[in-house]
């Protein structure tokens, strides 16, 4: 049996939730006759995986408008935050944390979150370390069909910041319908599903790809050190696909979560505002579907560039020469048309949590079993500020995590943010970053 | 007889459009230029209000109401179930337009019913040129007795019996689906493309002698994102010789107005495919403005041979319930209003005088590499009363 | 040997060029593993099996570096999500090539029975496409190894062509296909000197100039040892920069400089720029490559008039861009621009003017900064990071009307003139194009002013900006470092400056022409030379 509608969907009917849109948990008629909403467990008598995803939005907030000063609990978001009120218990926000340079040059919207997510300050554009999230994937990574799946909302896959280094860069899925044909088309096997037919073509693949293996073998012995590190990642690719046949030669755990859905309509992809908006919250359902399916344990989403392109349909500006060319409003004492975007940021991040909490897992949603990192690459774009720059994280992390904090840097290195989430989802790290930045201090108020 | 003027074969395949070239720098004489345009959509010329004032006796009757009056009360029961067939179904719609004495088409029949006059035009504004040269629509050797409209703007006398025939039939009032429906098609097929051509322009603004050409084409027009035609686009010129017209015009004000040409127009629309045939006609135009892809207003007019008008109204009867007419009474009406050459024997005149309201937008004509002219082509018209009359 | 070849060919030339001295020596190049681009997969496949098999599916971008996806593609590496993208289309690759209506033409020879292995059939098969696949003969062991897992394939399935399918999408994903290796061996003249193999000169030679795969003839050349002499060398070089298909490597080399992969994902804001479609930002690209083409391929002309020609190709949407006529309905013809229009040279094109400017609005900046780097080799340094743009958001200051007076804020502000000054004159001399290329004189109904200069060339508007670039010496140098980069994937370092100087020199000599500046790096032996600077470089192990 499948849950697969092969009929596709509009996209007008993918944003009205079809994909568990409605926030009251109703099951959908269709599922009804074959899900029960027991489940308590990933597979009997396991424990619900804690899975690890990063949510990226450009151009921060204006100063002042994000968040009030109040720490703790009970904090208060300010107007560009607003959208994300609904989720404050889930939310933790971590302000004015910085990001000391030692001396190196700012490179504007990259020094900002390269810091941030691998640690270190980058030199002359080149990425110095693999970011978090591909540290988490190396310890959770393998346990799925997926070691990650990466999705960039403004059409280009070149805007995902998810990198080993410079040359290893995990490219972004742009267009819904592929990535629904990625996660759920050929090659997807439904853990709900009745019957289980291991595909006979899986067993030949795996004989290609050992043989493959062996001449990678021989390969490596050609080339030179430099050149194995990225051999080594080509080695982890294969094992990767013949995980992939692994899993699809054995019948999947049933996974109560897991509902999948019809198939969007191919669509526009693009940086305008509206349709980055569309698409980025089709993705995310689809998204947080893949990860209650088991499909991916890491995920990673990026909403806008750091240098957002991101424009409304007939206006000559991009929000990024927004925020430098945009006068400050005299009466509201801060860049209007700016704050108007940062909104909608949040907005998206709004629908980005929302689509982890439509879906009902164990005795909570699934968002009480992730942990999203999410960062943006400044703190006051107009001047490029990389002090403060707002980290958010959403989700209890399986219980190993508290939310609903507002948490205050007082200057301390943003590095002590991404240690924190490393340590809790499992990567032996016990400091983390280089110069300024290296940290061996957790953020222990966060810690369940 | 009129004899369409010679097109004289261009040197270079393409017209240059000199007036529109960016970037262009301003050294020495302007060379002579030439202005494309391409007419984007076209109408015939009505004044209507929103109140019907012009039709004091209501909107024209449609075929099917005057065939459902032609029926005794039980048979119009009967034909429609009891009101359940409804006019726009096949079977009623085809019932309803053989409504002749022995079962004719009354289109291709239109003289075997008697039905009732046709509501028309009684309003004193209308749009269009003065073709006849009178100011009361005395008779003259080129027309025949007939109402002058006041052209509301200018207060200048007009003829335009076209529009005293059809306006006030709602299918074909202002933009409404017998006038507005073709323009569509004629923009996605490229058929019925019509072009404007103004060579020897020395100034955009105001020149005395310039020379004007009108031919046809067959390039969709390109559209962008939202639906709107984009300017500057080339279109190729086709189907010469019958058409590529050539008047002689001048500027005045950025306003462009002709002296009279007989001229052929490809007419492509409501699955018609054909040409109008204007004797006298001419064109009053506003010149696009330097370099923008503006969109201009245009009026053309003339006097419309009767039966090649007729020969297209005849071949849309499909349309009849969609535009609310019918045939006998517009032929009856468009046969009385007739106001242009009338026949040297019998004094009926052959042509219905039109305007046609258009907007075009500049752009670039390409010439086939051997484009023929009128005077090595056939004469291609020798049947028609409006040759016959010469 | 090779001098003499080059002074018989361009006398004049190579007096200039001073001949007869040998070239420079260089510290040489480590050996690199270069990532196969889309471009080239594509070619590689549509050659080896006809352009009728698709490769449906997209490609994860190659990383730029240093200006080129050739550079990035000696760093990049195969993630899992990209071997997940290979390994699909390999498997459909495959299919299609063994499928009953193309196997007769693309399997050389036909098994005894469709439904079991038969070792001969599938070791010609193997061998023969493995050669091309691989670029190098397939050892014993290689093709036993395909045919044994042919052979497995087959009993699972009953069909021999299953077999064969497998075989061939594990070629497909191996790393002998999609990584361009560099292998070496000791020069048996010199024992203390590594040196390419024959295989790996026929791959660099044929990237470079082809794009594409060695042909048969170029592996024959190779195996025979020829690439190892001179003469041999300059006649493959020669036989390959005669062949049409050098046009593919020339817009390779092009398309790569200019960044025009991003093309494929520009958009315009369509009520901004309704001429601006996704048809014309396709041909806009081809039209620039075609100008380059026509210039350098075909007519074998000075590479800097590039920047000061009228003539170009056109189709229907750019007429609709720079609205000027266009006679074809369908598909390219030659156009040639009037004397006093502005859109002279490639800079003028809606590719490079489209690509360098924002979504709804032109980019001096960027354009600034685009002829900079991309034509000049000279690196704009980033933006400082405490930019305040006080000027700019002053409220009570109107809003500026041009970019000029928008950018006078930043030329003003001393942390942002150095840089801006670099960039801007260019750019705003390029204002005249808005941000999808078209033609204005005005801005929100100020007229444009368009002057400037370039590194101490005045220009009145972007026809004379053409004539500065024209003249700029570092347009030269650039071209020569970014082909030496993309020829041989890795970015030129100090010991190679003596080389690139004199092959330099050797352009200028040749009149500026593309063609004799590939043959000079080509046939160049620092080119091939092996650096010392490797470091656990491996000796050859993969012999025929």
């Amino acid at each position: 049996m499948t849950f697969l509608i092969k009929k596709p969907m509009t996209r007008r009917a993918a944003l009205r939730g079809v994909f568990h849109g409605a926030s009251v948990a109703v099951a959908l008629p269709f599922l009804d006759c074959v899900l029960n909403d027991s489940g308590t467990a990933l597979a009997a008598g396991g424990a619900l995986p804690v899975r690890f995803g990063t949510w990226f939005w450009g151009l921060g907030h204006n100063p002042g408008r994000g968040i009030g000063p109040k720490t703790g609990a009970d904090y208060v978001f300010l107007d560009e935050c607003k959208p994300i009120v609904p989720y404050q218990k889930h939310i933790n926000y971590f302000s004015n944390f910085n990001t000391p340079l030692d001396g190196r040059r700012l490179a504007v919207h990259f020094t900002g979150w390269v810091a941030c997510r691998t640690g270190t300050v980058p030199v002359q554009g080149e990425i110095p370390a693999p970011t978090l999230d591909v540290l988490v994937a190396d310890v959770i990574g393998g346990k799925s069909r997926f070691r990650s799946i990466d999705v960039s909302s403004t059409g280009d896959p070149k805007d995902s910041y998810t990198y080993r280094n410079s040359g290893s860069h995990n490219a972004g899925e742009v267009a819904p319908l592929s990535l629904y044909a990625r996660l759920f088309g050929p090659g997807f096997a439904d853990p709900n599903a009745a019957t289980f037919v291991p595909d006979p073509a899986a067993l030949a693949r795996k004989s290609v790809l050992s043989s493959v293996n062996e001449q990678m073998k021989d390969y490596v012995k050609n080339v030179g050190t430099a050149d194995r590190a990225r051999l080594d990642e080509y080695f982890t690719s294969i094992r990767q696909v013949e995980k992939q046949l692994d899993l699809q030669l054995q019948k999947p755990d049933p996974l109560a979560a897991c509902r999948v859905v019809s198939s969007p309509a191919e669509g526009k992809v693009g940086d305008e505002l509206e349709l980055v908006l569309d698409n980025h919250k089709i993705m995310s359902n689809m998204m947080a579907i893949a990860v209650a399916c088991d499909q991916t344990r890491v995920f990673n989403m990026l909403y806008s560039q750091s240098l957002s392109r991101l424009h409304r349909r007939g206006e000559t500006f991009i929000h990024h020469a927004l925020t430098h060319e945009e006068p400050t409003d005299p009466k509201l004492g801060y860049q209007a048309a700016v704050a108007w975007y940062n909104i909608k940021s949040m907005e998206a991040m709004a629908d980005f949590i929302q689509a982890f909490a439509n879906i009902k897992e164990g005795a909570g949603t699934l968002l009480d079993n992730v942990l999203i990192f999410a960062n943006s690459d400044t703190n006051f774009a107009r001047l490029h500020a990389v002090d403060g720059v707002p980290v958010i994280t959403v989700g209890r992390a399986g219980g190993k995590m508290k939310s609903g904090l507002h948490v205050a840097g007082n200057g301390d290195p943003i590095t002590r943010i991404g240690l924190t989430v490393m340590q809790v989802m499992d990567v032996a790290v016990e400091n983390w970053g280089t110069g300024s930045l290296r940290t061996a201090k957790p953020i222990t108020e966060i810690l369940a | 007889m009129h004899i369409l003027r010679a097109v004289t074969t261009a040197g270079a395949a393409i017209c240059a459009l000199a007036a529109f070239l960016p970037g262009i720098a301003n050294a020495g004489p302007a060379p002579k230029r030439t202005v494309g345009l391409v007419v984007t959509s076209w109408f015939t010329a009505q004044y209507n209000t929103p109140h019907w004032e012009e039709c004091p006796e209501g909107a024209a009757i449609g075929n099917d109401e005057l065939w459902l009056r032609s029926l005794p009360q039980d048979a119009r029961i009967k034909k429609t179930d009891g009101g359940k067939v409804q006019p726009v179904d096949g079977a009623r719609k085809q019932q309803a337009v053989v409504r002749g004495p022995n079962g004719e088409d009354v289109c291709m029949n239109p003289t075997v019913v008697n039905d009732p006059p046709l509501r028309i035009i009684k309003g004193k504004f209308g749009y269009g040129f003065n073709l006849d040269g009178t100011n009361d629509g005395a008779p003259t050797s080129k027309s025949c007795k007939h109402d002058k409209f006041e052209d509301p703007d200018t207060g200048l006398k007009v003829d335009n019996q076209t529009y005293r025939t059809l306006g006030c039939i709602l299918g074909w009032r202002n933009g409404n689906y017998m006038e507005g429906h073709p323009n569509g098609e004629r923009q996605d097929s490229g058929r019925g493309t019509i072009l404007i051509e103004v060579t020897d322009v020395d100034d955009l603004e105001n020149d005395p002698d310039v020379t004007v050409a009108f031919y046809g084409a067959l390039d969709p027009m390109p559209k962008d994102s939202t639906g709107k035609i984009l300017p500057f686009a080339s279109y190729h010129v086709s189907g010469t010789p019958q058409y590529g017209a050539k008047a002689k015009g001048r500027i005045e004000n950025g306003q462009l107005t002709t002296t009279p040409v007989d001229a052929r127009l490809p007419l492509y629309g409501n699955n018609y495919t054909g040409d109008m045939f204007l004797k006298d006609m001419r064109l009053r135009v506003a010149m696009p403005k330097e370099g923008e892809g503006a969109p201009v207003k245009a009026l053309l007019g003339g006097y419309y041979d009767f039966n090649k008008w007729w020969d297209y109204i005849q071949k849309i009867e499909f349309l009849l319930v969609a535009g609310q007419w019918n045939c006998p009474q517009i032929y009856q009406a468009a046969k009385q209003l007739a106001d242009g050459y009338p026949d040297p024997k019998t004094g009926e005149c052959t042509a219905l005088s039109t305007a046609l309201t258009m907007e075009a937008l500049p752009a670039f004509i390409v010439h086939p590499k051997n484009e023929r002219t009128v005077a090595e082509a056939p004469e291609p018209e020798k049947k028609t009363q409006l040759a016959q009359g010469q | 040997m090779r001098i003499v070849a080059i002074c018989a060919a361009a006398s004049i030339a190579a007096l200039v060029a001073g001949c007869g001295k040998q070239e420079p020596q260089t510290t040489g190049t480590p050996p690199l593993v270069r990532q196969m681009t889309e471009v080239q997969y594509r070619a590689v496949i549509a050659d080896l099996f006809g352009p009728d098999v698709k490769i449906a599916g997209n490609f994860y971008p190659t990383p730029r570096e240093d200006g080129l996806m050739a550079v990035g593609a000696s760093h990049a590496t195969i993630t899992p999500s990209a071997f997940e993208r290979y390994d699909k289309l390999a498997r459909l690759i495959a299919a299609q090539v063994v499928d009953a209506s193309n196997r007769d033409m693309l399997v050389p020879c036909k098994p005894a029975a469709v439904k079991s292995a038969d070792d001969a059939c599938a070791t010609v098969f193997f061998s023969k496409v493995g050669r091309l696949l691989y670029r190098r003969p397939l050892n014993q062991d290689e093709v036993a190894r395909q045919v044994k897992l042919a052979t497995e394939v087959t009993k699972t399935t009953g069909s021999f062509y299953d077999g064969l399918a497998a075989g061939l999408s594990g070629m497909l994903v191996a790393p002998d296909f999609l990584l361009i290796g560099d292998l070496v061996e000791t020069d048996p003249n010199d024992a203390a000197r590594k040196r390419l193999t024959g295989y790996s000169i026929a791959s660099r030679l044929s990237f470079f100039l082809w794009n594409a795969s060695p042909d048969d003839a170029l592996l024959t050349a190779a195996e025979k040892g020829e690439l190892y002499s001179e003469r041999g060398l300059a006649k493959q070089v020669d036989r390959m920069l005669r062949s049409s298909r050098v046009e593919a490597g020339v817009r390779a080399l092009f398309a790569d400089m200019f960044g025009f992969d991003g093309l494929a994902r520009l958009q315009k804001d369509p009520l901004i720029y309704p001429a601006f479609g996704l048809s014309a930002a396709d041909d806009s690209g081809e039209q620039t490559l075609r100008t380059i083409v026509d210039q350098l391929v075909v007519n074998e002309g000075d590479y800097r008039d590039l920047f000061t020609t009228r003539k170009t190709f056109l189709s229907q949407p750019l007429g609709l861009v720079y609205r000027v006529p266009v006679e074809t309905t369908s598909g390219w013809e030659p156009y040639e621009f009037p004397v006093g229009d502005q859109h002279v040279g490639i800079q003028s094109h809606l590719s490079l003017l489209a690509l360098y400017s924002h979504p709804g609005r032109s980019s001096a900046t960027l354009r600034g900064k685009a002829v900079r780097e991309l034509l000049l080799c000279q690196k704009v340094p980033d933006p400082p990071a405490n930019v305040d743009f006080t000027l700019v958001s002053d409220s009570s200051n109107p809003v500026h009307k041009t970019a000029r007076a928008r950018l006078s804020a930043h030329s003003t502000d001393p942390s942002c003139s150095g840089c801006h000054k670099l960039m801007d004159p260019i750019g705003l001399s390029l204002e005249n194009f808005d941000g999808a290329g078209q033609y204005r004189a005005t801005e929100n109904g100020e007229k444009l002013d368009t002057s400037g200069e370039l590194d101490g060339v005045p220009f009145k508007n972007p026809q004379e900006l053409g004539t500065a670039i024209h003249q700029n010496a570092a347009l030269n140098s650039c071209l020569v470092n970014r082909v030496y980069a993309f020829a041989g994937g890795h970015t030129p370092q100090p010991g190679d400056r003596p080389l690139l100087d004199y092959i330099e020199k050797k352009f200028v000599a040749d009149g500026y022409r593309l063609k004799p500046l590939l043959r000079t790096i080509a046939t160049s032996e620092g080119f091939y030379a092996v650096g010392g600077t490797a470091t656990g470089t491996a000796e050859a192990s993969v012999k025929p």
